[in-house]
């Protein structure tokens, strides 16, 4: 599903001027989240096999998100735009949230999903000859191909059986339906906020300008300092201006 | 007697810090344990990693204290935006946004991550919480304080008296007024992150003149009195909440630098005028610090200087203000910046429990330790080959003699941004080429960047002059590189002459000091070039973990961890 999406959307997505850099750093954002989640699993995974295999994953995440920064900066150069810069995603918690199996069961799904995607980006930037970008999505496919084996074999030993796998799978599949909904309605609920908030402004603003002086600048004064009459007056020698 | 928490959060630089039976018992930054740079969300991991350090329970804290106050902040956001009126229409729904739909309710945030009763959580004011944070932990009895960051509730910058535990605001100078804005919108102008490249434009400064005083000086009013006041219209920072500055300070300065652009200084013009500007900055926020502290001295008397906000961060003005104020003594502590805030928090709550001042600071080393087991075990299942050497020091320092770079990981990691040898990448200070090196192949940043020295303390003069003061065990100072010795320390030597010198003593950490005795006692001088063990773009390292992922993916050479040893000559790189 996820193939066939980045299939049909992919002349859209990379042929609308600016768009690609954007989307590589999006890339560089979601891989950059990974990594906060899999360095909190690095920290607090009881088994120090575990901690190791989520450190090494860890690293591959950094190291992704750092290339798909790098690419994105290139291509905003050449267009003459300023770089986004390092990406900083936000930190959702994940595995402490949802517990080690769940968390590796989404993370198994997220790997494979992303995996399938950029085999399509990759084909994509192949057959149009961008050799640069091809290769960089050809470089983290093979590892995320092994992170999405690794996940599932992990999580097959850590829930006992296939089965119980399986259905660790499809409760984080549940559950990020349940994440992406109410992302959904935290963005709508931005959108009306907005609204009425610039609503208020426009309506308040004009009065509350009237109403409110501009700050003038200089020392608001507080109190003296217990035994300070003794110092002298100011000089005027400091004055820079 | 009491056990405080303070914390700040939800602007930059989140941390917490606590305080038992006036004791410092940890402070720590979030970003070190979240891995998410300047993390300015809710502490939570700071805290209990602070509570675990002194075996206590949440439920076991008298007080919780958050470092300004939310209310107050509202209504300066609301005010100055309606001020703005009607250029601010961007900033008013998103700043409304972030303050009521997260920032107000920080109190009650607290109480339920930390499972307390909100009654035990209190607040006060952000420069009282920078104000404490400088003054408390430091040597004075009594001093006067400055002040200086970018904005608080509704001031920019304020001179304050301190005495034993009690603490006073004398003056303050209002938001929009401030230095700390005028040097984050250049740092954007700059083409650097807000922030986080304020450092850089100290650095790059160093690489220019001061061409553009007259600009500057209609950006920055300076008066007699140590006030200025900010030329607001060349700025964006009240009217839209993405852009720092406005298209007028582009006609006054010319176009802005594109962030990502590689930085050459030997032959590119434009990029020589950037670092014009960034000298011009910096003279002028030196200027301006200097009036403040001169009126801070007029206004106390005292002799002594504390400073704190984002804006003490500044060493090269720091030095200056020691030579030049008329002040005898300055103290800056490390984390002069919000994350500061925490720590004044918890020191105004523990000094109104007990009504005694805390111990004063004389270790940084206040974050959490590494655990020698787990490092072991973890090495283990990575498959990296490690070693117990008879004397870890001496092997470390014989390896930064061979021309190796190491990373040094002991005991607990620093508070505040600067790595002072508990998470350092270490080298020789020796060789010029060792910082293109370090600052191209393992910190992957721009060549300007200048490394510091890290000195043992009873033999810095031979090699620095200016360096016996209460700011270089710290590392918020600069000194004068001595000439005639120059040549033994090419690599931390910044271009005009100064280096930003840590002083180490035994009593600050006693595993640095002894890596520099070794080096002393292998005919070297007892110096290494010190810089924070991070990646570009990363917080520095915090425990174990990080501080193998760091070996595994980094081309240093060797690694102390804890106890062990590890060489990259029988490991994969």
């Amino acid at each position: 599903m996820a193939a066939l999406r980045a299939r049909l959307v992919n002349p859209i997505v990379w042929r609308v001027p600016g768009h690609a850099a954007r989307k590589l750093f999006s890339f560089s954002l979601a891989e950059h989240g990974s990594m906060l989640d899999l360095a909190s699993a690095a920290h607090l995974a009881p088994d120090p096999e575990r901690r190791a295999l989520y450190l090494r994953h860890m690293l591959d995440e950094q190291r992704h998100a750092r290339m798909f920064a790098m690419r994105s900066a290139d291509l905003r150069l050449r267009d003459g735009r300023q770089s986004l810069g390092f990406p900083v995603a936000d930190n959702e918690d994940l595995f402490e949230r949802l517990g080690e199996l769940r968390f590796l069961a989404f993370v198994h799904r997220g790997e494979k999903r992303g995996r399938q995607q950029f085999e399509a980006y990759r084909d994509w930037f192949q057959g149009r000859g961008d050799r640069k970008s091809a290769s960089l999505f050809t470089a983290i496919i093979r590892d995320e191909t092994r992170h999405e084996q690794y996940t599932h074999d992990l999580l097959v030993e850590l829930a006992g059986s296939p089965a119980r796998a399986r259905a660790e799978i499809r409760a984080a599949s549940l559950w990020e339906k349940w994440r992406i909904w109410r992302r959904l309605g935290r963005v709508i609920a931005e959108q009306a906020y907005f609204l009425a908030m610039s609503v208020i402004y426009l309506i308040s603003g004009p009065f509350f300008r009237l109403a409110v002086r501009p700050r003038a600048a200089g020392w608001i004064n507080h109190g003296a300092a217990p035994d300070a009459a003794h110092v002298p007056p100011p000089s005027r020698e400091w004055s820079a201006a | 007697m009491s056990a405080v928490l303070g914390i700040s959060a939800y602007y930059h630089d989140s941390a917490a810090a606590l305080i038992v039976d006036g004791e410092v018992i940890a402070a720590v930054q979030e970003e070190r344990l979240s891995r998410r740079k300047n993390d300015p969300g809710m502490p939570q991991r700071a805290a209990e990693a602070c509570l675990r350090q002194a075996g206590l329970e949440a439920q076991d804290l008298d007080r919780i204290v958050f470092y300004e106050n939310p209310f107050g902040r509202l209504e300066r956001v609301v005010l100055s935006s309606l001020r703005a009126f009607p250029r601010s229409w961007r900033h008013f729904p998103a700043a409304l946004q972030s303050q009521i739909g997260s920032k107000i309710w920080v109190l009650d945030g607290i109480a339920g991550a930390l499972g307390v009763p909100r009654g035990k959580i209190t607040t006060v004011g952000h420069h009282e919480s920078h104000a404490a944070s400088a003054f408390f932990p430091s040597p004075f009895e009594e001093a006067a304080i400055l002040t200086v960051d970018g904005m608080g509730e509704d001031e920019s910058t304020a001179i304050w008296h301190g005495a034993d535990t009690d603490l006073r605001c004398l003056a303050s100078i209002p938001y929009p007024h401030s230095i700390g804005l005028l040097y984050a919108a250049i740092t954007a102008f700059l083409g650097f992150e807000v922030n986080e490249g304020e450092y850089k434009v100290m650095g790059l400064a160093a690489f220019g003149k001061p061409s553009f005083q007259n600009e500057f000086r209609t950006l920055l009013q300076l008066q007699a009195d140590g006030a200025f006041e900010l030329n607001t219209q060349y700025f964006a920072f009240h009217t839209d909440i993405n852009i720092a500055f406005s298209p007028r300070l582009e006609r006054l300065l010319g176009p802005p630098r594109r962030r990502g652009k590689a930085w050459d200084l030997t032959g590119d013009e434009t990029d020589q005028r950037y670092a014009d500007i960034a000298a011009s900055l910096q003279w002028i926020t030196e200027e301006a610090l200097l009036g403040l502290a001169r009126e801070a001295r007029r206004r106390t008397g005292s002799p002594n200087l504390c400073l704190a906000g984002g804006v003490a961060l500044n060493c090269v003005a720091n030095a200056r203000l020691l030579r030049e104020s008329g002040f005898s003594r300055i103290f800056v502590q490390p984390a002069a910046g919000d994350a500061g805030g925490a720590l004044g928090a918890a020191m105004l709550g523990a000094i109104e429990l007990d009504r005694e001042r805390p111990a004063r600071m004389t270790s940084a080393a206040l974050g959490v330790p590494i655990c020698n087991d787990a490092a072991r075990a973890l090495c283990g299942s990575l498959g990296l080959h490690w070693r117990y050497p008879g004397d870890i020091l001496d092997e470390a320092a014989d390896l930064v003699l061979r021309g190796k770079i190491g990373a040094f990981v002991r005991g607990r990691f620093e508070w505040g941004p600067r790595a002072l040898g508990q998470r350092s990448i270490i080298a020789s200070p020796a060789d010029p080429g060792m910082r293109d090196r370090i600052n191209q192949v393992v910190k992957k940043r721009e060549p300007f960047r200048p490394f510091a020295p890290a000195v043992l303390s009873d033999r810095a003069s031979d090699w620095f002059a200016e360096h016996d003061n209460d700011m270089t065990p710290f590392m918020t100072t600069t000194a004068r590189v001595v000439e005639r010795q120059a040549g033994d320390i090419g690599a931390v030597r910044h271009v005009d002459g100064t280096a930003r010198v840590q002083t180490v003593t035994a009593q600050a950490s006693s595993d640095f000091c002894g890596l520099l005795e070794r080096m002393e006692r292998n005919g070297a001088p007892p110096i290494v070039l010190n810089t924070s063990l991070n990646g570009a773009g990363e917080p520095i390292i915090g425990d174990e973990a990080d501080a193998l992922g760091f070996f595994m993916s980094h081309p240093v050479d060797f690694m102390v961890l804890g106890d062990i040893l590890l060489e990259k000559g029988a490991n994969p790189s």
